[in-house]
């Protein structure tokens, strides 16, 4: 945004105070004391016209948080980033930001960021100039042939991720494990299949009911910022016509909280009641195709209620209500994913939409990306299996590992930690001196997303194909850290020092790449530095209007659904992890603000819970508070007992993401390790970890604390007083409502 | 003077404008929350948190019950014991209501909590000198006591985290009462850059942290005086009027098919806080 | 009940009297007293020469040194006063901006520790002079809008109600005490509002407007 011989980086460096006294410690400097405070301005710097001490700016840049890829405004004041919020323009997020986008601030902020790249041998730790880490490594990857120099990422997209690519070309490595801790994976493979495309676009807001199998999509699944907008439409409807929600899954989700009916299903059983619900619809006279027909026939709604625990009135109900308003659109979660016939219930849940006539009115087909090489890689967790092996086996020589905490989240049964151990010398990218890292043999401290260039082509995009754009939004906080970028660029420069030798940086990179393509990114006819700066003041850029076809239609064939699995009788319950809006795969844990801030159902702040249903809990004895041990096959906890109504019983839950043994401050030693719990069982079609398939047994250890939450201690009654009040569509008129 | 005395005469102890009694002129700011598009996802509550300097307490302190969430979501089950909340759970933002007659006012023995014209609540720090009563008689329990001196807590904000702190607002030191602001930092900057422009705030000019964050923009706010912005229309609809401790509506038989309500509005003290209820389908 | 009442109120009365003339002893505006202490800055800025007034009799022989003052606005420094809630100190390059084609006075002790802080390419560590305390946000921009740009009010005239008479001062002091009961002695009276002064209303008096 900034050119014409003024240096970005300098009108982004803190700012004296100016005049602009910050004021900290409202009541420790309360009174007039002349000339105890010293004022500055900047030495050399003319700021230009719009910085004016004591007033915004704005800059637009890319949120981090989650891979969803928000557009976001940083509100820059004095050189410090003050606040994100949501870039107004941004097809995905309008405007919003969710509580975790928020919480940016405290991801650059915070105090516990590595700052020096640290050198690890035999327990000692010291630090590294640049230089001779860079130099390190090229001894390293020297002395390793091909795959032998493995990388394990989260999911990558854009320049960023061209230069990993081209990295590994020039070492001639094809050893690239992208890991997602807690992504939909075994949904990408079975909408594959069945439609053709990864992820299509869905449009709730187009739709006037929506039955989703344990999809948060308001919560923490996909693109969550973007659905909540689509929801609000959907609720809005046209017309008065207000949308409705139906949520089936074992354990609820803060999508669940909000359905107009929630239906707790026998875990695993997601797919019998989408093939139920197909039968009732063609007993309600709905022509049904041949083969789903043929495939649903079996399954009347006696049979699924009986198999799953969904009453078969409200399965009749479901069916009238879907023949009924139309369009709909069903969604398949990670509720339905995540077991090990997960292709198979998610398969069955596309055939719904199928039936329905839901496929090119409310499922449509994403945008094609011109660039593949920028589009995102999304992880699998079956990489982390693969790589597992690999180095167990002593194929792995040099491993870089860069947004990814797999010591943390890999399941016990994969031995990581040790498997990691065999590897002769491993590099962490880190922001936190996270267990991944602490493992690590050279660890390289990174900008934080409020400081460093990039570029990012989320998975989901609403409309057509964006390139997100990552700008730094103050001055680095410490000197010593550098953007992934930069550290690639870095590394390419000494295998392939005759390739890169224009690019001073990875500023100088990437502003040669964008504008290389000028014309394919909307900016045919304008010069370079208009294009440029117009470029970064939106933040996106556009990458054509070519869309996508849904190449399959789901197909009945090869799908069988397992009847529902018996009680393990030495392990009795299932474990659902939760993935909390806040949390998620745990990288957040360090950010304070996401502590505190309580879970939206339980209300529970700063730890881990058991949730389980009453039913249950008077079955074990257990009332909330309790310190449970909860122990799989895989390994054994213990936390305290949260009593929930939103669960079957069947079932436990317990979120995920936290139980760090080190990551910073606020982290550590808060809560348990979720993880720590998970059997290695595989979805049989993808290979991909199925989460929900832990069994568990529960017992109590007859310690009990107070569990520490913001419902009170009356447990959310409203005391018959009119607080938060429902009412039902029948007794209401939305229509000319504001 | 009898109690009796005193609710025959209440009109003279409680002003719907505490001002004279003369109506808002210029500016009312007021605010309605959609809870049927509010999902609970606590948005908000972090925004806040972002703007408006709130230190993070910690565990102990949290069970302590001297948390510092200016907003809050209350989260409500059903009460009739079914065996699933299977018309999922109810959640509620809740934050200082501003209230015309507020009763934390004219509990405070030091003046810190006054009305302004603008029709807020204000909450002066420098005035404070934590008696804590306006807390004890808040219906809302919205107000938050500084038990500790957070600015020189450990872990509260260390170095590197006071830069993110916002300059607008004051970050406050141990003894002294603090509520939801209605962000009056963002107010009165909006104020300023209107009247050195000659004119009143527009609609939509001026956001509050929590609506600016909420992703189903289930929070409006506006002025009520200006009959053309949002809020004012919305409690128009609703015929949800500011005075009143009763509605008309909800006096007629069979009640009201409209969904506009307010917390606790028999207490008499006017929140300027307007709640939609919640819609659960019927058919389903 | 009734008595019991006026006794209170009689007692409140007595306690809110007595802690106003605690706290508010009628405002002077300038008195000896409140004149703030002498601060050393580090290069002692001549207020007087840049923005005091002319002297005509300096024209006679131009290559005497100045007696009188240049008349420089004070906005034409302090840039941000008529736009941000800080009126700002300006950046050393306004400085150098004038002082490398003024030859004449290059060699003086001032400018050549003016030009010290320039090659070393450092900010110069002022004092602040005019402090608040860190609870209350004054806001430049109101004032100077309402007083110069609304009412035509010299621009000296309206910096100097809080700052006092800068322009013959050199390093500068505070003349004014800058307690809130001397900013409110002025908010609670009527000002005319336009440069006709037909239209009269005081200053703001809700506490939110200075705290928050």
């Amino acid at each position: 945004m900034i050119e014409n011989g003024i240096n970005r980086r300098d009108f982004l460096k803190v700012m004296g105070w100016g005049g602009a006294a910050v004021a900290l410690a409202g009541c420790g400097n309360t009174s007039v004391q002349d000339g105890k405070e010293i004022v500055t301005s900047y030495a050399s710097l003319d700021l230009p016209e719009y910085a004016i001490p004591g007033i915004s700016v704005y800059f637009n840049s890319t949120c981090a948080q989650c891979d969803a890829g928000c557009n976001i405004a940083g509100r820059v004041r004095e050189g410090r980033v003050l606040k994100l919020e949501g870039n107004p323009a941004s097809p995905i997020n309008r405007g919003k930001t969710c509580g975790l986008g928020q919480a940016g601030v405290q991801a650059h902020y915070n105090p516990d960021r590595v700052r020096q790249p640290l050198l690890r041998t035999g327990g000692k730790t010291e630090e590294l100039a640049w230089d001779k880490a860079f130099a390190l490594i090229n001894e390293k990857v020297g002395g390793a042939k091909g795959n032998e120099v493995a990388f394990l990422t989260g999911g990558l997209s854009g320049h960023a991720k061209v230069l990993f690519t081209n990295y590994m070309d020039a070492l001639g490595s094809k050893s690239h494990y992208v890991y997602e801790a807690v992504a939909p994976s075994v949904v990408r493979a079975a909408n594959k299949k069945a439609y053709g495309v990864e992820m299509p676009r869905l449009h709730i807001d187009k739709a006037r009911v929506v039955v989703s199998f344990g999809a948060d999509f308001l919560g923490a699944w996909v693109s969550p910022v973007h659905f909540s907008q689509q929801y609000a439409q959907f609720r809005k409807g046209s017309n008065g016509q207000r949308g409705v929600l139906v949520q089936i899954e074992s354990k609820m989700t803060l999508t669940g909280a909000n359905a107009d009916r929630w239906l707790a299903v026998r875990p695993g059983t997601e797919g019998i009641v989408a093939l139920g619900v197909i039968h009732a619809l063609g007993e309600a006279g709905m022509s049904l195709p041949a083969d789903v027909a043929a495939l649903s026939k079996a399954y009347d709604a006696e049979r699924v209620s009986k198999d799953t625990g969904v009453s078969a009135e409200q399965i009749k109900k479901l069916a009238t209500l879907l023949k009924e308003r139309t369009p709909s659109l069903v969604i398949a979660g990670s509720a339905a994913e995540g077991y090990a016939h997960g292709s198979q219930n998610a398969a069955a849940i596309a055939l719904l939409n199928r039936v329905l006539g839901n496929i090119g009115k409310t499922i449509d087909a994403p945008a094609t990306v011109p660039f593949p090489q920028v589009a995102v890689e999304t992880g699998k967790r079956s990489a982390l299996e693969a790589l597992s092996g690999s180095m167990a086996g002593g194929a792995v020589k040099v491993l870089f590992t860069y947004a990814a905490n797999p010591v943390y989240s890999a399941p016990a049964a994969l031995k990581f930690k040790e498997n990691l151990g065999k590897v002769p010398f491993k590099v962490a990218f880190a922001h936190f001196m996270d267990e991944t890292a602490q493992e690590a043999d050279l660890v390289l401290p990174l900008d934080s997303a409020m400081e460093e260039w990039g570029t990012v082509v989320p998975e989901y995009m609403p409309e057509t194909a964006q390139l997100n754009i990552r700008q730094p939004l103050m001055e680095r906080l410490h000197t010593e850290t550098r953007g992934v970028g930069d550290i690639m660029l870095a590394l390419l420069k000494q295998s392939r020092p005759n390739d890169y030798k224009d690019f001073d940086d990875f500023y100088a990179y990437l502003r040669n790449a964008i504008l290389k393509n000028k014309a394919a990114l909307g900016g045919a006819g304008t010069d370079d530095d208009t294009f440029w700066m117009e470029t970064l003041s939106k933040g996106i850029a556009p990458m054509g209007t070519a869309m996508g076809k849904l190449a399959a239609t789901p197909a009945a064939s090869g799908l069988s659904l397992p009847a529902p699995a018996e009680a393990d009788s030495a392990y009795p319950l299932r474990l659902i992890p939760y993935v909390t809006p806040n949390l998620r795969d745990g990288r957040h844990a360090n950010q304070p603000w996401l502590q505190e801030s309580p879970d939206p159902l339980t209300t529970i702040v700063w730890d881990t819970w058991v949730e389980m249903h009453p039913s249950t809990a008077a079955k074990l004895g257990v009332v909330e508070g309790d310190i449970v041990e909860v122990s799989s096959r895989s390994g054994t906890v213990q936390a305290q007992a949260y009593i929930f109504p939103g669960i079957h019983p069947d079932a436990i839950s317990m979120p995920l993401g936290n139980g760090h043994t080190s990551m910073g401050r606020w982290a550590n030693g808060v809560g348990v390790n979720t993880f720590a719990l998970l059997d290695q069982v595989v979805d049989k079609d993808t290979g991909e970890l199925a989460l929900n398939e832990t069994q568990v047994k529960v017992s109590k250890t007859g310690k009990r604390v107070i569990v520490v939450k913001d419902e009170g201690f009356a447990g959310g009654s409203q005391a018959g007083k009119k607080i938060a009040v429902r009412t039902s569509t029948d007794k209401v008129e939305l229509t000319g409502e504001v | 003077m009898s109690v009796s005395n005193m609710l025959e005469n209440w009109k003279n102890f409680r002003h719907m404008h505490p001002v004279d009694d003369a109506p808002h002129a210029e500016y009312k700011w007021a605010m309605s929350i959609d809870l049927d598009a509010c999902t609970g996802c606590n948005a908000c509550t972090v925004a806040c948190y972002a703007e408006n300097n709130l230190p993070v307490v910690g565990k102990d302190k949290f069970n302590a019950g001297q948390q510092m969430h200016w907003m809050r979501i209350e989260r409500y089950w059903d009460e009739d014991k079914r065996d699933f909340p299977d018309q999922g759970a109810q959640f509620l933002p809740m934050m200082c209501q501003h209230c015309e007659a507020a009763p934390c006012e004219t509990v405070c023995p030091a003046g810190a909590t006054n009305h302004t014209a603008d029709g807020l609540n204000s909450q002066v720090y420098n005035r404070c000198i934590g008696s804590r009563y306006c807390s004890a008689n808040c219906p809302f329990k919205v107000r938050y006591f500084n038990w500790y001196d957070y600015p020189t807590t450990d872990n509260v904000w260390p170095a590197e985290m006071t830069e993110q702190l916002n300059p607008d607002v004051t970050v406050r030191g141990k003894g002294v009462m603090e509520k939801c602001t209605f962000c009056v930092q963002r107010l009165e900057r909006a104020k300023n850059n209107a009247r050195t422009e000659g004119r009143l705030v527009k609609d939509g000019e001026v956001q509050t942290a929590c609506q600016q964050a909420c992703p189903t923009n289930a929070i409006s706010f506006g002025n009520l005086v200006e009959p053309e912005s949002k809020v004012a229309k919305q409690w128009a609809h609703q015929q949800v009027e500011l005075a009143r401790e009763g509605q008309a509506k909800d006096e007629q038989e069979g009640g009201s098919k409209l969904r506009g309500y307010r917390i606790f509005e028999e207490l008499r003290a006017y929140p300027s806080v307007m709640y939609l209820e919640r819609v659960r389908e019927s058919a389903i | 009940m009734h008595r019991l009442l006026s006794l209170f109120i009689l007692l409140a009365g007595i306690f809110a009297n007595a802690s106003v003339h605690a706290a508010d002893a009628p405002p002077s505006i300038t008195t000896a007293d409140d004149l703030g202490p002498v601060i050393e800055q580090p290069i002692e800025f001549p207020h007087n020469r840049h923005a005091g007034l002319h002297n005509p009799a300096d024209d006679a022989d131009p290559s005497k040194p100045a007696t009188g003052g240049m008349e420089i606005n004070c906005m034409y420094c302090h840039t941000y006063a008529r736009r941000s809630m800080v009126s700002g100190i300006p950046p050393l390059r306004k400085c150098i901006g004038c002082h490398q084609s003024l030859p004449s006075v290059r060699e003086t002790p001032r400018i050549k520790k003016l030009f010290e802080y320039w090659d070393a390419q450092k900010a110069i560590p002022w004092k602040k002079v005019h402090d608040l305390p860190d609870f209350v946000r004054f806001n430049h921009e109101r004032h100077i809008q309402r007083f110069v740009f609304a009412q035509g009010k010299p621009v000296q005239e309206a910096c100097g109600y809080c700052h006092g008479d800068v322009k013959t001062m050199t390093v500068a002091r505070r003349q004014k005490p800058l307690s809130m009961g001397w900013c409110v002695s002025c908010h609670e009276k009527d000002h005319p509002v336009d440069a006709t002064g037909t239209k009269t209303s005081h200053g703001p008096n809700d506490c939110w407007q200075c705290h928050k």
